[in-house]
């Protein structure tokens, strides 16, 4: 079945981000029947689609949206979480510059869905005077024509929406770090419970339904198809499409719509042309930075969350890089490990040592000084890291320190004596 | 003295008159987007605004942002240190940050930093003494498909880049003023510190004929032995 152009059919129209070329593709048709159905009814039929947050941990939306339902503390808040930031991630920003208007028109039905009058999206800070700025501009378009501000098309719905910017921090991605941020302060994770979804835990304390730009770019084709229908396109508890953001040694890389599980074979060969000439594939990163490496025999491997999840390894945040031969994967784990020693918010032991502990010895092995334990260390560090912090940072960071290692330690062999 | 705690009275602006009436514009659109109780949450975004104005955030600067939005200065400064897009030292008027995470490295940005390196004659991390470029190593930018990417003076994105397309771009920022990291006239002098590391993205450390980076996190405290 040739893939359907569900977020991705217009990106390829001159001035895609305008408000008259969504209209003309059929924008904004979605909202007025969203805005026609109970908000409850909005809910159930994302739940029956199958939708599953694009941000990194694949949790389904509807079920998020129906925790900050069922709280009776108002106001209620929808944030959304544009801050981009995994090592090998650019799909967001895609949308934003491509298609603004897609991802307003589904922040909108969000909102109504879980009854939220006041919005946010959080940029990252980078973003300011490029993808931000498409972002303000389709905002403004959006209240000149009635689907932002008061009484939305006669409905009585009341929406503020407000764009802000962060000012570079990876770990304002996390979404309690990023309402902190939100809230005018440094981006320490928050302990949970209480969750963002529940009183006590959102913004402002609040109930709040953080979620990805890309989760809500999917609502108005999901209000258009119904769930049943969109749930259809995918896999198994996995529906519709992906934005598979792809880099790395191919000959085209780039954002890709593709049916949720795909295989990384097929995204290879029919989306990105394949390999580069010279390059054979050697290794893939399925879903970001933080997940765990899959070989390249491990190809026809299935891209939805619960396939990978049962290999391992993450869906993550489509964000996905193939690397071919003259990768020693030693060093691709040093580059890593000093992105996260980098990024580390520093608040829990294991995260802040341990990562800093791996860079330094992945930086040691990398320069031909180390031996074998300290490979030997790298891992055992990595397990100790795991499942004991605040955040999934540390998770995120020993993962791939674990996973390099079992599946490439000849590469790390290679370099360190006996 | 910056007092530490709250603020006992007002404190003097950083800003010339121009300068000042952007801010306070900047401020009031960045307040009007919160609840009337919650203004101290534009703290990142006033911060921002006072950056690009005067290119970096000293400590005057900070306790004055602070005071507007009632915060107390070493919460503005808790912020300040923790953002990497906040300069705490003076940096060049320009600021060319090249991403090195994951796609970007296998796409051959260690090159590309080491031809700014040699171009600049400085390392990541420090500023030419002549007072116009910094160079800094950048964590991914979310341009991965145009890998390798930079990012010029914060907001610029630059993509696909070669070695060549970085010789020109450093040319084409020398000659045209407009473009730099701060709008107004910078309160700014030569200063022998300047050769110094400014404070920001990863600490690099290494030669011109060593590879160009090799870098080394600032968090933990404890060397493996
Ligand atoms: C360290 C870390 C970084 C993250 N970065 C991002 C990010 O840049 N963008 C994003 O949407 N989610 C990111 N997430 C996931 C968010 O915490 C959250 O799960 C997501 O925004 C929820 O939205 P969704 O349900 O629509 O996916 C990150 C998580 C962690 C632990
Ligand atoms: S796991 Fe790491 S990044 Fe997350 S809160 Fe703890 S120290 Fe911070
Ligand atoms: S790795 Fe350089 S932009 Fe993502």
């Amino acid at each position: 079945m040739p893939a359907p152009k569900l977020l991705t059919k217009d990106w390829d129209k001159p001035s895609s981000w305008t408000l008259e070329t969504y209209r003309q593709g059929g924008g904004y048709q979605a909202l007025p029947r969203a805005l026609k159905m109970q908000p409850q009814q909005i809910v159930d039929e994302v739940v029956k689609s199958n939708l599953r947050g694009r941000g990194g941990a694949g949790f389904p939306t509807g079920m998020k949206w129906n925790f900050v339902r069922k709280e009776t503390s108002f106001p209620k808040y929808l944030v959304v979480n544009a801050d981009e930031g995994e090592p090998g991630t650019f799909k967001d920003r895609e949308i934003l510059l491509r298609s603004p208007h897609l991802f307003v028109e589904g922040l909108i039905i969000g909102c109504y869905a879980v009854d939220c009058h006041l919005t946010y999206v959080y940029c990252r800070g980078e973003f300011r005077d490029s993808a931000m700025a498409r972002l303000q501009q389709a905002i403004d378009e959006a209240y000149a024509a009635g689907f932002a501000g008061k009484n939305i098309l006669g409905s009585g719905f009341d929406l503020e929406i407000h764009a802000v910017f962060g000012a570079g921090a990876y770990i304002c991605g996390e979404e309690t770090a990023l309402l902190e941020s939100l809230e005018g302060r440094k981006g320490y994770p928050r302990l949970k419970p209480p969750f963002p979804a529940n009183a006590g835990g959102g913004l402002f304390r609040q109930p709040t339904a953080v979620n990805n730009v890309e989760t809500l770019a999917n609502l108005p084709v999901i209000v258009t198809l119904g769930g049943d229908e969109y749930g259809k396109i995918g896999a198994p508890k996995n529906g519709g499409t992906r934005l598979f953001a792809v880099s790395g040694h191919v000959k085209k890389p780039g954002v890709f719509e593709a049916p949720m599980g795909i295989s990384f074979k097929a995204l290879l060969d029919e989306y990105c042309g394949g390999m580069r000439e010279g390059s054979t594939l050697k290794a893939i990163i399925p879903g970001g930075g933080s997940s765990a490496i899959m070989t390249a025999a491990e190809a026809e491997w299935a891209s939805d969350f619960d396939t990978l999840k049962a290999k391992k390894t993450m869906a993550g945040s489509g964000g996905v890089v193939y690397l071919d031969q003259s990768v020693n994967m030693a060093h691709a784990l040093a580059n890593l490990m000093r992105f996260y020693a980098h990024e580390s918010c520093g608040q829990c032991t294991p995260c802040r040592e341990g990562t800093a502990w791996l860079s330094r010895l992945l930086d040691k092995i990398v320069a031909g000084k180390g031996d074998k334990r300290d490979v030997d260390n790298v891992h055992q560090i990595a397990r100790q890291m795991e499942m004991k912090t605040i955040c999934a940072l540390a998770d995120g960071a020993a993962m791939p320190a674990k996973s390099y290692i079992e599946k490439f330690r000849a590469d790390f062999d290679a370099l360190v004596r006996g | 003295m910056i007092p530490l705690g709250t603020q006992s009275g007002p404190v003097e602006s950083p800003f010339t008159p121009e300068q000042q009436q952007r801010f306070d514009a900047g401020l009031a659109r960045a307040v009007a987007k919160y609840p009337p109780d919650r203004r101290k949450a534009a703290l990142l975004a006033a911060l921002h605004l006072a950056q690009d104005e005067l290119g970096w955030l000293s400590e005057p600067t900070m306790a004055y942002v602070g005071f507007r939005l009632d915060v107390p200065p070493v919460r503005v400064r808790e912020v300040v240190t923790f953002y990497t897009m906040y300069r705490m030292r003076p940096v060049g008027r320009h600021q060319i940050g090249v991403c090195n995470s994951i796609s970007c490295w296998a796409m051959g940005s260690e090159k590309i930093l080491k031809h700014c390196s040699e171009l600049l004659g400085i390392h990541p991390g420090e500023t030419t003494r002549d007072g116009q470029f910094s160079l800094e190593e950048v964590s991914c930018l979310a341009a991965c498909g145009n890998a390798p990417a930079a990012l010029v003076n914060n907001f610029r994105y630059v993509e696909n880049v070669t070695p060549e397309s970085m010789g020109a771009l450093i040319g084409e920022l020398r000659e045209k003023p407009g473009t730099e990291m701060a709008k107004g006239p910078l309160p700014r002098m030569p200063d022998p510190h300047l050769h110094e590391q400014s404070q920001g993205a990863p600490q690099a450390t290494g030669s011109l004929d060593g590879p160009a980076v090799s870098t080394h996190p600032e968090a933990g405290s404890t060397e493996p032995r």
